[in-house]
């Protein structure tokens, strides 16, 4: 139950609340604010004489029939989707191993959580040079020291899209499987105990203890993952620059192209309105899941 | 207390005073004007230059350095010029610019300073990319464009002469690979840049109007990528360039990539800017260096060699108060002798044609001679205010068509006229 705060409590609650919805009124709301006032007009850098014409949605459906706004969509969503659940699936596999105890388990934490520290530019040219079509490591790999049977693989929209998926998997597993650590690390022993009494096998602890304890911190995992994925801008920039045609032209590799380097101030603001709309949906989708099954977990404890 | 008030403000006027003098000082130095400008190569002989104009005229030139990217330093003079800055008088202008800029009535123009009879030493293309609806804006100061780059060792062995047509350059290229491979298997046919970002754009105007091919009709204000001759351009590109002669790994290939493959000793043809020759000759870079020469761009059997042209030219901002002395300024900069200096002693390719006579020049740099005549074949990108738009249309339709070998490059065509025609109506609302 709420207790209501009155009085000089009641100031002070505030007070505590205020840096932080300073923060976020300057640093969120008023972006966003901005954002979607600007989508609603039609301003071209390149054409100061056209003004600032109040258009209302117009941009938004200009965006809606453009078949390359369309297919960064598309490719996003693919993106998002295929990413993390791998991002998922090898962070819990990450956790489970890290959780067991073994000799040089700290080292094995620490290595899992390189990628994770790296900035994202690094990693990203780190992954261009990997799959470079001359030198990188992994037509070393497939292929050996023969040169001439390397392959392009950025120049392939297949494999291109592939590979930007493999290199944001690379870099942020680790984070997924941090979050379920801590999921793991909270349940008791005593279960697994009861479970081996019983004689169930180490699968079927997984499947029946391990996976149901599990789920609310895997969808932590998935909802930061996911909202993360939508966002993905850096390791396109660097790796293929959205091609090859347009294959790996993620939503918001096609705003900032369409804001600073074409100066189309009302779309590009109405793109990045629109992505905030997407993670916004998909994050209140997600809430309302993670919400219900807890609460569930709360009844089923009384 | 109310005695102590005067003398402060008298103290306070004082100051002011001083500071008011300071800065009509300050700003009363007529005789001075500011320049933006990339970071030069070779600072030492930009410092001679400038204090040699300051010495002559009295005029001093205040250099602001911007960033070396075409695309962030245009971020910047626009920036400056959309404020109507008044403490910006001459830029450095890359090709592309001059159209965006007169329809934002950005930039002054010239044709008062410079007319047609002191423009014929410059190259045409880099003064047809200066002159918009018959007036000229800016002075070329450096002239550039894409060059076919060989390999003189390789051709040489096998009797072979530079390439004059793109079906010659795929039939050598098949052959001196095919004998080569042996001992040199990475060793490919052509090398250039048809990553989707604007050197694609660049790479495929060659081969379009070097089939007479046309991107853009001037008098009916029409883009016109759906011609004939320019997707039987794009076609040949898909089916006898991209896996064939050249890998499929150049659909990645900026300038960098390509020009490393090329230093490597991987490919026996290389289409890149003149920049390219100082690396490709420099023994502690390259492999082949000693062993490459220059020629024109090939073109198909229909029609003429027709490099892209891209370089830097002076421009004189609308806002400027000191137009005449930025003339000035403009005027010394791109006289035949500063241009001189500058290929002596920086190998810098100038906009004279004149300069390129000069048998010291030659001396020093004999491939001047090549480069003269390819300069003479440019051909500058179709001049369009909204340029990057519109080089996002043509990248993605450059691509799609090449990526994919069974895409319809007809289907394709027609739908970036479609947007191209949409982005010209938009213009048209812009104009005053």
């Amino acid at each position: 139950m709420r207790t209501p705060y009155y009085g000089a409590d009641r100031v002070i609650g505030y007070l505590f609340f205020l840096p932080l919805l300073i923060v976020l009124l300057i640093f969120s709301f008023i972006p966003i604010a901005y954002s979607f006032f600007l989508s609603l007009y039609q301003i071209v850098l390149g054409l100061p004489r056209l003004g600032e014409n109040f258009v209302g949605l117009a941009n938004y459906e200009k965006l809606l029939e453009d078949p390359a706004a369309l297919n960064s969509l598309e490719v996003t969503i693919i993106f998002v989707c295929f990413s993390t659940v791998l991002e998922v699936c090898v962070g819990l596999l990450m956790a489970v191993a890290i959780n067991e105890s073994f000799r040089g388990r700290g080292m094995v934490r620490a290595a899992i959580l390189i990628p994770w520290a790296l900035p994202t530019v690094v990693a990203s040219q780190l992954w261009r040079f990997a799959f470079n079509d001359q030198y990188g490591i992994v037509n070393y790999v497939c292929f050996g020291p023969d040169i001439a049977h390397y392959k392009a693989w950025l120049a392939d929209p297949f494999s291109a899209l592939i590979a930007i998926m493999l290199a944001d998997v690379w870099k942020t597993s680790s984070f997924a499987g941090l979050i379920i650590l801590a999921g793991l690390q909270t349940i008791p022993d005593e279960l697994y105990e009861a479970a081996r009494v019983d004689g169930a096998n180490a699968f079927q602890r997984f499947l029946f203890i391990t996976l149901p304890l599990l789920k609310p911190s895997i969808l932590l995992a998935l909802i930061f993952r996911t909202m993360d994925a939508f966002r993905v801008f850096d390791l396109v920039f660097v790796m293929t620059q959205g091609g090859p045609a347009d294959a790996t032209n993620v939503l918001q590799f096609y705003g900032y192209k369409k804001l600073f380097d074409e100066g189309m101030v009302g779309i590009g603001s109405a793109v990045s309105v629109m992505v905030f709309i997407l993670v916004l949906s998909v994050s209140i989708f997600y809430l309302n899941l993670v919400g219900t099954t807890l609460l569930k977990k709360k009844e089923t404890l009384l | 207390m109310i005695t102590r008030l005067p003398r402060l403000t008298s103290k306070l006027k004082r100051s002011l005073l001083t500071l008011l003098l300071l800065l009509a000082a300050n700003s009363s130095i007529a005789d001075e004007i500011n320049f933006v400008m990339w970071k030069p190569d070779h600072p030492e002989v930009w410092d001679r230059i400038l204090s040699d104009f300051e010495r002559q005229t009295g005029v001093k030139v205040r250099v602001e350095i911007g960033p070396n990217s075409s695309t962030a330093a245009h971020a910047l003079v626009s920036q400056k010029l959309k404020n109507a800055d008044p403490d910006l008088d001459v830029f450095m202008m890359d090709v592309i610019w001059p159209s965006e800029f007169v329809s934002a009535n950005w930039i002054e123009s010239l044709y008062l300073f410079f007319p047609p009879q002191d423009q014929a030493d410059f190259f045409p293309a880099a003064i047809s990319a200066c002159t918009i609806e018959g007036k000229i804006y800016g002075v070329p100061f450096e002239t550039s464009g894409g060059l076919l780059f060989y390999r003189k060792d390789l051709l040489d062995k096998y009797g072979f002469g530079p390439p004059a047509t793109w079906d010659q350059l795929v039939e050598e290229a098949e052959y001196i690979v095919s004998r080569e491979q042996s001992h040199n298997p990475a060793l490919r046919g052509y090398c250039g840049q048809f990553k989707q970002y604007e050197g694609l754009v660049c790479n495929m105007q060659e081969f379009l109007l070097g089939n007479r091919g046309k991107l853009f009709d001037d008098v009916e204000r029409k883009s016109t990528i759906g011609f004939p001759a320019n997707l039987h351009a794009v076609r040949y590109v898909r089916d006898k360039i991209i896996g064939k002669v050249a890998s499929r790994g150049v659909l990645t290939y900026e300038e960098p990539e390509s020009l490393h493959v090329f230093i490597q000793g991987h490919a026996v043809f290389l289409r890149d800017w003149p920049y390219a020759w100082e690396i490709a000759n420099n023994p502690r870079e390259s492999s082949i260096a000693g062993k490459v020469d220059i020629a024109v761009i090939p073109h198909f059997t229909a029609g003429d060699s027709a490099s892209t042209l891209g370089g830097w030219q002076f421009a004189l901002s609308t806002f400027s108060r000191k137009k005449t002395l930025a003339w000035q300024f403009i005027r010394y900069m791109t006289s035949p002798s500063v241009q001189k200096t500058f290929a002596l002693e920086t190998s810098q390719r100038p906009s004279r044609r004149s300069v390129y006579n000069d048998p010291e020049v030659l001396s020093g740099n004999p491939h001047f001679a090549q480069l003269r005549e390819a300069f003479e074949k440019a051909r500058p990108r179709p001049a369009i205010p909204l340029y990057p738009l519109y080089s996002s249309i043509q990248q993605r339709f450059y691509q799609a068509a090449i990526v994919y070998p069974d895409s319809s490059l007809e289907a394709l065509a027609a739908e970036a006229d479609r947007e191209i025609d949409r982005l010209l109506k938009l213009m048209s609302e812009g104009k005053p």
